[in-house]
């Protein structure tokens, strides 16, 4: 409950910061009444005015998820697996596709309980496995990066 | 008279050896490319137009494969959707809503070839509709302009608020969210570039994919992990793999009136599969009243949607084969492929090329119902996906995930932006936001204000343009039946109950 | 003097030599910067098709797209992220450089890339519906005299595209405001020939290409295209310019390529001499009519300088109507 209401805080004063970056929309021609300001505007005061109302009069949450409590541990696996999943955006295209994802599906499979072995074996085989999918037959070209010299 | 004897000849076309062979593989490599998430049609019809050309086909076998990809990319969007909760594009959002509950109950096999028989009678339906009304459809399509739309778009947003729920607050502020996002990036009105934070990374907006592939395909990977961590077990598919003939009969009418409503929205240019979707599972889950189970597995709000997906799809013809103009972006990439034939798609295409025409008429039957033959054998396979340990199962989700942002515009900045996005989409969940409203609300915010600003500058700021037309008015209409219906069924309820007590005392 | 002309004999004699052995470059790619099927497409399509069947390359290159700010997202990759690769090229049009023009580019200017090559062209063109009151430019531009706020001028872009252009200069040959217009922004050609037919919107300022399947059924009329001369094309030899007319406006999309501006000279080299052949060609020109394109040709130097002087051109008329101080 304290966490949904400090999580929609943040969200509130977002809005309102964006409401007033809004404020300053003109367009130097316009040929309608509406302008390109009125719409956001409307859309974010009345995301806020709702979110003011969700501060006061927070919903509780249903527990029909059937989950366990947050508890520490999952907390430290979830900001890892979001760390771990912001490290491979960030080297997707600095290592390449096969390096990149190679290293990262290792990565997520240790995390999701795999052994060593089959870690590394899936991994591999994905990302070669893909690569040859993508960019070879479904022609979405993929980052070759630190691979770029092997003429592959 | 005319009609028979060419679509007997489009058959003739259509069903010889080759082409029949061409319609296969298309509806396979179709099916295997919406599949993957963020990859969609226009991906698959984009791939093979060169090859087709490099093979030397002639253009009606050229024009069949891809109408044969285009059905198969659908049916294959579903099955992600279904099956793991990430919906590859816009338009099988709504099919997430049932589906996948319905596969976290075991009963995936039946879910999918459900859908895949529903979207079949939608897509049979919407094929006869071409035959038999193409041209007056097409004075329908040009009928509607922005106001019409803009007033289609209040029916959507009027409908929306059936997704409300429980939680009609949470729903509404992530509905605004998704209408505020929208509005991100250049104004195509007046041309002012709104919340971009000078990036031209979200020059254009922000991308549909990231969206779609942060809120669900990043948020499921870290809710997995949640599970994996409490030892949840994977849910095995049970039972049967197709549905039986009780709940064929059940969602029949829902099928027939999805199928009318979905063929409609389709042929209008622009409008697409999304909106005949969301209309057709909100109108629905209203009709079903308290007797629903609409969103929580309910085969009528899986049988809905995919009614109008398959009407829709073949509906997006109508405006290409008529008039020349796209009907959705992947009608656009076959103008594309047409013009390489030097085949210019336009009002005389129909005289011109009746050959043509009614062989791709004749496929689109022939394609929809291998997809359904193809899907049974199928249905089986894709289910093991289910089966999948996390360990092996989510690398695959994040990577495949990653290579279908990236296919958008090839930057980081999408990819980080999808991780992002996705914290978000975790926390909302956590927090019991829905989701499916906020993407909704992106979709439709877009098409609704830019069609309301278009109509104000052709009416040069009069507001009655939106209501002076005869669509106009009969969507009004719709729009008060929407809002009205409940009301009237809570007073009936009251009524009853009022009787009720009348006849104990 | 000697020296120098001994440089250059040597250097011309190394050109000739590695024009001759120089391998193709590495990975040929065509950046569309636009989503699949729309005009960027078609470009790097026409490259890709018109270099395998010369010969010039031996695999079809590949088509990408990055689309965003009609071209903006591929500009900056190229030059920020991507500027050594000699194998891509990426496909551009006169949008581009009325964007780039306005300042919409990010902070690269027209001077960041090489421009490499023209490949054809397109012009705007002014539609109406069959049966519209307007029968030539100049009943429209009276029209407009008498009361602009009478006539619904639809266009395929916003407020500074190249359809938002061609309605200012014709407000402006009118002696109006292009603030008093009644300008409707649609999405490109389809959208506008909808709403011409739906009767939606009276005027459609479009492009030539995009209105012949309209025009050839009759339902549509072209009151001007905005070409230097009449188009040789048999469909369009009766469309009268706006120029005979006595309306001074010429409006070319002209489409093309450009590499990245750290690509070695080699590869620019080959590029251009590819192009060159190309141009050059006959079965290259069949290929462009098939993708109703007008011949405009113009490699290296040549289109360097046509590029610097339309974004020159484009900045006095943005800076004129008042879109950029």
């Amino acid at each position: 409950m304290v966490f949904q209401r400090v999580f929609i805080a943040v969200w509130l004063i977002a809005g309102l910061v964006l409401a007033y970056i809004g404020w300053d929309y003109q367009a130097p021609f316009s040929y309608e009444p509406v302008g390109p300001r009125a719409f956001p505007l409307l859309m974010l005061g009345l995301m806020c005015a709702s979110l003011v109302y969700l501060l006061v009069k927070p919903t509780p949450l249903s527990q029909e998820h059937d989950e366990q409590p947050m508890d520490a541990p999952t907390l430290r696996k979830i900001l890892v697996c979001f760390l771990l999943l912001l490290a491979y955006a960030l080297l997707f295209e600095a290592l390449g596709f096969i390096v990149s994802s190679t290293l990262a599906g290792m990565a997520f499979a240790r995390l999701y309980g795999g052994r060593w072995k089959g870690s590394a074996i899936t991994s591999v085989l994905l990302s070669i496995g893909l690569y040859i999918l993508f960019d070879r037959i479904l022609d979405v070209p993929l980052p070759q990066g630190l691979l770029s010299g092997l003429e592959i | 008279m005319d009609t028979l004897t060419y679509l007997a000849q489009g058959f003739g076309v259509a069903m010889t050896p080759t082409n029949l062979m061409i319609a296969l593989i298309g509806t396979l490599i179709g099916t295997v490319v919406g599949l993957l998430p963020g990859l969609g049609p226009i991906n698959g019809v984009a791939l093979l137009i060169p090859i087709a050309f490099a093979l030397g086909l002639p253009p009606e076998s050229a024009l069949i494969l891809l109408a044969a990809v285009y059905l198969g990319c659908e049916y294959g969007g579903r099955i992600s959707s279904i099956l793991l909760n990430i919906p590859g594009e816009a338009s099988t959002l709504m099919t997430t809503l049932d589906g996948y509950p319905l596969a976290r109950q075991g009963r995936a096999g039946v879910a999918l070839s459900l859908s895949a028989w529903s979207s079949f009678i939608g897509a049979l339906i919407a094929t006869c509709g071409m035959v038999l009304f193409a041209p007056l459809l097409a004075k329908w399509a040009i009928a509607f302009g922005p106001a019409e739309y803009f007033v289609l778009m209040v029916l959507a947003i009027v409908a929306l608020a059936g997704m409300a729920g429980d939680k009609p607050m949470k729903t509404l502020v992530a509905a605004l969210l998704g209408l505020f996002l929208s509005t991100v990036g250049i104004d195509a009105n007046s041309g002012v570039y709104r919340f971009t934070f000078d990036s031209i990374h979200v020059a254009d907006g922000i991308q549909f994919v990231v969206l779609v592939l942060g809120l669900f395909s990043v948020s499921e990977i870290l809710l997995l992990l949640e599970k994996t961590h409490h030892g949840h077990t994977v849910v095995k598919t049970t039972g049967r793999m197709l549905f039986n003939l009780n709940e064929a009969r059940r969602v029949f009418f829902i099928n027939l009136r999805c199928a009318v409503g979905g063929f409609v929205i389709g042929v209008l240019p622009g409008a697409g599969a999304t909106l005949a979707s969301a209309l057709a599972y909100m109108t629905e889950k209203r009709i079903a009243g308290p007797s629903g189970q609409f969103g929580k597995g309910d085969i009528r709000g899986l049988a809905a949607p995919e009614t109008a997906i398959g009407a829709s799809c073949c509906g997006a013809m109508v405006p290409m084969l008529t008039l020349g103009v796209p009907g959705s972006g992947t009608t656009a990439v076959m103008i594309g492929a047409l013009t390489l034939y030097n085949i210019t798609p336009g009002p005389l295409l129909f005289q011109n090329e009746p050959q043509l025409v009614w062989g791709l008429i004749a496929s689109l039957f022939i394609a929809n119902v291998m997809l359904l033959v193809l899907n049974v054998p199928m249905i089986k396979v894709f289910t093991r996906i289910l089966a999948v340990p996390n360990w092996a199962l989510v690398p695959a989700i994040a990577i495949i995930t990653s290579i279908g942002v990236y296919a958008i515009h090839a930057t980081t900045f999408d990819l980080i932006l999808m991780v992002l996005v996705g914290i978000l989409g975790y926390i909302l969940r956590k927090l019991d936001f829905p989701l499916s409203p906020l993407l909704l609300g992106f979709i439709l915010g877009g098409l609704m204000e830019q069609n309301l600003r278009r109509a104000l500058s052709i009416s040069n700021g009069a507001l009655d343009i939106l209501w002076s037309s005869g669509i106009t008015q009969a969507i009004w209409m719709l729009v008060v039946l929407m809002l009205v219906l409940p009301v009237i069924r809570i007073w009936r309820r009251r009524q009853a109950q009022r009787k009720a007590l009348l006849a104990d005392a | 003097m000697t020296l120098s002309l001994r440089h250059l004999s040597i250097a011309a004699a190394t050109v000739l030599l590695s024009t001759q052995l120089m391998a193709e470059p590495k990975r040929p790619e065509c950046i569309a910067p636009a989503s699949p099927g729309g005009g960027f497409d078609l470009t790097c399509k026409l490259a890709q098709s018109a270099l395998v069947d010369a010969k010039l390359l031996e695999k079809p290159m590949r088509v990408t797209y990055m689309p965003g700010g009609v071209g903006a997202v591929a500009y900056n990759t190229v030059v920020a992220q991507r500027p050594k690769e000699g194998g891509t090229i990426v496909a551009f049009s006169s949008g581009s450089l009325l964007n780039l023009s306005q300042g919409k580019f990010g902070r690269f200017d027209e001077k960041a890339v090489k421009w490499l090559a023209a490949v054809g062209t397109s012009y705007g063109a002014i539609a109406v519906r069959n049966d519209s009151p307007y029968k030539t430019l100049g009943d429209l531009v009276e029209a407009l005299k008498k009361d602009p706020s009478k006539v619904v001028i639809g266009a395929g872009g916003t407020v500074g595209s190249q359809d938002w252009m061609q309605t200012a200069l014709i407000a402006k040959a009118a002696g109006i405001n292009p603030r008093d217009l009644r300008y409707v922004s649609l999405e490109g050609g389809g959208e506008i020939a909808t709403a011409l037919l739906g009767g939606h919107i009276q005027v459609g300022s479009t492009d030539i290409s995009d209105s012949m399947p309209h025009i050839e059924s009759g339902n549509m009329r072209i009151l001007a295209v905005f070409s230097e001369n009449r188009l040789e094309e048999p469909a369009m030899a009766e469309i009268p310019t706006a120029r005979e007319q006595g309306y001074d406006i010429v409006w070319p999309v002209v489409r093309g390529f450009y590499l990245g501006p750290k690509v070695s000279d080699e590869d620019y080299t080959w590029w251009k001499n590819a192009f060159d052949k190309l141009l050059a060609s006959d079965d290259f020109a069949k290929l462009r009519d098939q993708r109703e394109l007008f011949p405009f040709a113009m490699t290296g130097d040549e289109l360097d300088a046509y590029v610097q002087k339309e974004v020159a051109r484009y900045r006095g008329l943005a800076k004129e109507f008042g879109l950029i101080q």
